[in-house]
C-alpha cells in the first residue's frame, strides 16, 4: 500500500506538520510504502506529482491559520481536487489529517477538518479520520521527548491509532487531543516565549503591544 | 472606513457594487500578486502589527485597525473562502496582540487595537448545503478569533464566476 506523508506548512525546515508526519511514520509497519511531499508554495511541484502516482492513502498535515487552511495549501487542494476528477481512481482513495494549532484547544481546528472533507465530497475521495491538535507551539519543543512519554503522551496515542486505521485502511470519528499539560501553565509558556523571541530581535515586551 | 477585500474580475463586482469606489474607503483585491504567509510570526515578534513581507498586502493588520465595516466577497471554496481572499486574512493576523485571553471557555488571541468592526461576508459560486454550513460556521469562528460583530453573512446567486488569474496567489 502507498501512502503518501503530505506536509503543508509554508515552513521549509522546523514546522510541527514535518515532526508530526514522522512520529506518524515510525508508527506504521515497514509493509507500508511511504512517500513525502511538501506542498510549501501555491503550486504543487512537479516532483511531488510524480510521488503521488498511484497513491492510496493521502495523509495531510497542516497548520491552523485563521479557523481554517493556509491559502497556500487551499490552492494545491484545489489542483488534487482537479486532477482526481479527470483521473477518476478505481481503488477508493483515503484521507487522514493533521492540524495543529496555537491554541490549546484541540477543537478549534474543527472547521479546517470540515472543509478538508467537503474537499473529500468535491474530489470524490474518503474520509478517513482527522486528529485536531491544540497546544501546537510545543511540538517542535518537544520533538526529541521519547514518543509515548510526558507532555506527548495524549498525542502520540492519538498517532498510534492513527497509524492503526491508515494500515487497516478504515474511518473513524475525528479526535482533538492537547499537551498533558494546564491550559494556563501553556498560555504563560506561549507569553514568555514571544517575549524572549521580541528581545532577540531587539525589542521590549511592551513593543508587543505595539499599535500602528 | 469601510474596507472591502474581493476576489472578483472588476467588471463583475461593478455589476454588484456599482458604486464600491466610493463606498468604500479601501478596496483589497487581486490587483497585484500577493505572497503567502510563512507562518514566520515577524508580525507579532519583529515589526509588531506589520507583516515582514515586502508587497502589496504588508498593511492588511493596520487596514482592520482604521475600520467600523468590513466586507469579504469570496468564491465559497469547500466552505471556505477562496485562495486570495484567505491569503488577505492569513496575512491580517498582526491586526491582533499575541497574547492569549479565554473567552466562551476557549483560547483566543488578545486585541491589539480598540476597533471594533462589523463583518460582512457575501459567498459567490457553487456551494453544496454541507459547504454552505461550514461556511456559516468558520465566519462566526472567525469573528469570535477578529473580536468583531457579524452584520451580515450571504450566498450570492446567479454570478458570473471568472476566476482572476493573481486569485490563488503567486509568488
Amino acid at each position: 500500500m502507498k501512502v503518501a506523508l503530505i506536509n503543508g506548512s509554508p515552513k521549509k525546515k522546523y514546522s510541527a506538520s514535518s515532526v508530526l508526519l514522522r512520529d506518524l511514520s515510525s508508527c506504521l509497519p515497514g509493509s507500508v510504502e511511504l512517500v513525502n511531499c511538501h506542498f510549501r508554495l501555491p503550486q504543487i511541484s512537479q516532483e511531488d506529482w510524480e510521488q503521488l502516482s498511484g497513491v492510496e492513502v493521502l495523509v495531510f498535515a497542516f497548520p491552523l491559520y485563521v479557523d481554517g487552511l493556509p491559502s497556500h495549501f487551499l490552492s494545491c487542494l484545489e489542483q488534487l481536487d482537479q486532477y482526481y476528477n479527470q483521473e477518476r481512481p478505481e481503488q477508493d482513495i483515503l484521507v487522514y489529517a493533521l492540524v495543529n494549532c496555537g491554541f490549546y484547544e484541540g477543537e478549534q481546528t474543527k472547521l479546517a477538518l470540515e472543509i478538508l472533507k467537503n474537499w473529500c465530497g468535491k474530489a470524490n475521495l474518503t474520509w478517513g479520520q482527522g486528529i485536531g491538535i491544540g497546544s501546537g507551539g510545543l511540538i517542535t519543543a518537544l520533538e526529541n521527548i521519547p514518543q509515548g512519554k510526558g507532555l506527548k503522551k495524549n498525542i502520540d496515542k492519538a498517532l498510534q491509532n492513527l497509524a492503526k486505521l491508515i494500515t487497516g485502511r478504515q474511518s473513524a470519528s475525528d479526535v482533538y487531543v492537547t499537551h498533558n499539560l494546564p491550559r494556563f501553565v501553556y498560555k504563560k509558556m506561549v507569553e514568555l516565549y514571544w517575549r524572549q523571541l521580541a528581545r532577540n530581535n531587539g525589542l521590549t515586551p511592551k513593543d508587543l503591544s505595539r499599535k500602528l | 472606513m469601510k474596507l472591502l477585500i474581493h476576489d472578483l474580475s472588476e467588471e463583475a463586482l461593478l455589476k454588484i457594487l456599482p458604486d464600491a469606489g466610493n463606498e468604500f474607503g479601501k478596496i483589497v483585491y487581486p490587483q497585484q500578486p500577493i505572497r503567502q504567509c510563512t507562518g514566520c510570526f515577524g508580525c507579532w515578534i519583529k515589526t509588531p502589527g506589520a507583516c515582514v513581507i515586502k508587497d502589496d498586502y504588508g498593511e492588511l493588520g493596520q487596514l482592520f485597525a482604521r475600520c467600523e465595516e468590513v466586507l469579504l466577497i469570496s468564491r465559497c471554496v469547500y466552505g471556505g473562502f477562496s485562495p486570495f481572499v484567505k491569503n488577505v486574512l492569513d496575512r491580517s493576523i498582526g491586526y491582533m496582540h499575541p497574547d492569549f485571553v479565554i473567552k466562551n471557555g476557549e483560547m483566543h488571541h488578545k486585541r491589539r487595537y480598540s476597533n471594533s468592526f462589523k463583518l460582512q461576508v457575501w459567498f459567490y459560486g457553487e456551494c453544496t448545503a454541507s459547504e454552505r454550513e461550514t461556511a456559516q460556521k468558520l465566519v462566526q469562528a472567525n469573528a469570535l478569533n477578529l473580536d468583531c460583530e457579524i452584520k451580515e453573512i450571504k450566498f450570492l446567486t446567479g454570478l458570473q464566476v471568472r476566476r482572476d488569474c493573481n486569485e490563488s496567489g503567486l509568488n
